[in-house]
């Protein structure tokens, strides 16, 4: 009897959960606000900017919630196109990360704000080699770097360009994996030095409309380039699911070298996700691409003012810092922004140039072609 | 015999001028399935059959569906769904109908105790087992550590292969699937079974001769059942399993995502549900031969 009375009370109390109504309306002073990124750009959101914005303006507080990924993100994207055709609430202001050009047309529904017309006092600061169009406001930067384990690998062997790199992974089998591209930055920006390593290493010859003349010749020579390595990676040709999961097999010492992106490999070792004697190195070549992350602000949100002002904080001096100094990654201002100690004291990690590749039709070549044509390439009687 | 189906009648009650009150009862449901359900499938259907042209015309057309099964990468995700389905839903039984006949016939502390933990994977969200397998059965995991301090090799790591989501897939559903057989054991009566022992059945006899004969249905149920959730599951597989060949439910939300695909999702999608529609029939024929029983 006790048993079937324990069964009957969890049974009801799950049924309860979910029966419990789910409903939410946004609030005013209450910024609903959005991101796909990992949980170091969460936390510094937690921990520095949501703490500051909040003392610096008086009733006004950030709801963060955490959307998951891109997908995550775009569908409470679709949400509010949604409900700016039926004119309701959206729930949402502020994307931390987000594509403006998804889901399709909603720029020309007037979803986003233009950033450039905002008013924003900040604006002008921006980093012109940033800005992707007026409805995203650049506010951060990463680039995806080589993160190792210098018991296992002496800092004065590591790979420096992208031959040496292919040359020590196939010396080392089963030391080295990256994530599927789709899944994450850092494998999907991997992925995308092989494409420029194998037209040329000009990142100049990609752009968002080039697709059409350039992709069937561009990407076959690159996926050549990947299957080449395959033997040589962790388990004969495992790829990871994520960026997270690649820092979890370096942290368990299961590989010795990974692609990771520069933030979150620094708050990995910060925390002790990583050990202390993880390296970190760039190809000196050309570098692993990266790219910078653009805020947006929904034209419908109920708290639209509110999320301009924040939009313009993430801009200032002190935002802007805290994102180099505690974030690890680079300022979405141009450097003249920042103060003169912390330019004198990254100067070298700050690079010249981070290769950026486009978005949109080469995208969705890779995301299909990258599993199409390297991923299967796994003998299944080995 | 007679006796007890008269009473039964008269308790749910024949009567004629009764019957609107049923019916608005199972109204709403069967409005909501119509709705929510049938619908969204025959739309879905309709949309992968009849394809825009260049013009943006449509007209009937299997396309997308020649294409799935034309295409080796798409019938290899097929194909390694139902493996891991087919493995999955056999660990499942060989798990689970000990366990249920444990909980069935022991008394005491210790199967409550049993209980509780068969019961516990319910309440692990699949994204925490997920990561939880990978620090424990994952290379230099939990396992690896423990083998090693004894002096023993490390374990072939099912991270990444077709055996991690299986395995994280078998314990995910052992509630269901206890709960499941365990109902249909409690059809199993006391007499039946100390009448075959007075007549000398061993254990064996009475598993094969008493026991599965009355719960093969259930069996059947817990089947369709986990069949059913394996086949479209996503998180673990995703998590866990191999960048290719990915099983359905990663594929489909590859396509009509980072690919952008959303005519050749559904399609997929189609595909699944016909596959997924095979133990659904099964489920309801066992359902109804309950009821005529």
């Amino acid at each position: 009897m006790k048993r079937r009375a324990f069964m009957l009370s969890v049974g009801g109390a799950a049924a309860g959960m979910v029966l419990l109504p789910r409903m939410a309306f946004a609030e005013a002073g209450k910024i609903d606000w959005y991101t796909s990124s990992d949980q170091n750009i969460l936390d510094f959101w937690t921990n520095v900017v949501k703490p500051k914005f909040e003392a610096a303006n008086p009733g006004v507080t950030l709801n963060l919630v955490d959307a998951g990924d891109g997908p995550g993100n775009i569908a409470i994207g679709e949400r509010a196109l949604a409900a700016l055709s039926t004119n309701s609430d959206p729930q949402a202001d502020y994307f931390e990360s987000y594509d403006p050009r998804l889901p399709d047309g909603a720029i020309d529904a007037g979803l986003f704000v233009n950033m450039k017309e905002a008013g924003l006092s900040n604006y002008s600061k921006v980093n012109p080699l940033a800005i992707d169009n007026e409805y995203s406001l650049p506010y951060r930067g990463s680039q995806v770097l080589l993160a190792y384990d210098t018991t296992k690998l002496d800092p004065a062997n590591v790979p420096k360009t992208w031959a040496d790199l292919v040359a020590w992974i196939k010396a080392n089998p089963g030391q080295f994996i990256y994530n599927r591209p789709n899944k994450g930055g850092s494998g999907g920006n991997f992925v995308r030095r092989a494409i420029y390593e194998a037209n040329g290493k000009d990142p100049a010859k990609f752009t968002t409309s080039n697709f059409a003349e350039l992709g069937e010749t561009a990407l076959p020579p690159a996926w050549d380039i990947l299957k080449d390595i395959t033997p040589a990676l962790f388990d004969g040709g495992a790829y990871t699911s994520g960026n997270t999961q690649s820092i979890q097999l370096l942290g368990q010492s299961a590989v010795t070298m990974i692609p990771a992106w520069s933030d979150q490999a620094l708050s990995a070792i910060k925390q002790g996700v990583l050990p202390e004697t993880t390296g970190l190195v760039q190809l000196s070549d050309l570098a692993l691409p990266g790219g910078f992350s653009r805020s947006t602000v929904l034209s419908n949100g109920v708290n639209k003012d509110a999320s301009l002002k924040l939009a313009d904080f993430i801009l200032t001096e002190e935002i802007q810092s805290a994102v180099l100094t505690e974030l690890g990654g680079f300022p979405g201002v141009s450097w003249d922004y920042i103060s003169a100690d912390l330019r004198e004291q990254f100067k070298d990690v700050i690079p010249t140039t981070i290769p950026s590749f486009p978005g949109g039709d080469w995208e969705k070549a890779i995301n299909e072609g990258w599993y199409r044509n390297v991923a299967p390439n796994v003998d299944p009687n080995s | 015999m007679t006796t007890t189906t008269a009473v039964a009648n008269d308790i749910v009650g024949t009567k004629r001028g009764r019957w609107p009150v049923g019916l608005l009862l199972v109204a709403a449901p069967v409005f909501l399935v119509g709705w929510m359900i049938i619908w969204p499938i025959i739309s879905a259907i309709g949309r992968t059959v009849w394809l825009p042209n260049e013009g943006g015309e449509r007209s009937f057309s299997l396309e997308t569906y020649a294409f799935f099964f034309s295409d080796q990468y798409s019938l290899n995700n097929l194909w390694l769904t139902l493996w891991t389905t087919g493995v999955c839903a056999l660990i499942l039984i060989l798990i689970c109908l000990p366990i249920s006949l444990y909980l069935r016939f022991a008394k005491g502390r210790l199967a409550a105790y049993v209980q509780g933990l068969a019961i516990f994977p319910m309440f692990v969200p699949s994204i925490i087992l997920s990561y939880a397998i990978i620090r424990v059965l994952g290379p230099n995991g939990t396992v690896d550590l423990l083998l090693n301090s004894v002096g023993l090799p490390k374990i072939r790591s099912p991270y990444l292969t077709p055996w991690g989501p299986v395995i994280g897939l078998v314990w995910d559903n052992i509630p269901l699937t206890v709960l499941i057989l365990l109902s249909g054991l409690g059809a199993v009566s006391n007499q039946s079974i100390e009448a075959a022992r007075d007549v000398g059945a061993g254990r064996w006899a009475l598993l094969w001769h008493i026991i599965l004969p009355r719960i093969s249905n259930s069996v059947l149920v817990a089947v369709s059942f986990t069949v059913l959730g394996i086949f479209s599951s996503f998180t673990l597989p995703y998590v866990l399993g191999p960048a290719a060949p990915e099983m359905m439910g990663p594929f489909m939300q590859r396509t009509f995502r980072d690919v952008n695909d959303p005519t050749m999702a559904i399609t997929q999608a189609v595909i699944a549900f016909g596959f997924c529609i095979v133990f659904g029939l099964f489920y309801v024929r066992s359902v109804a031969k309950n009821r005529a029983a």
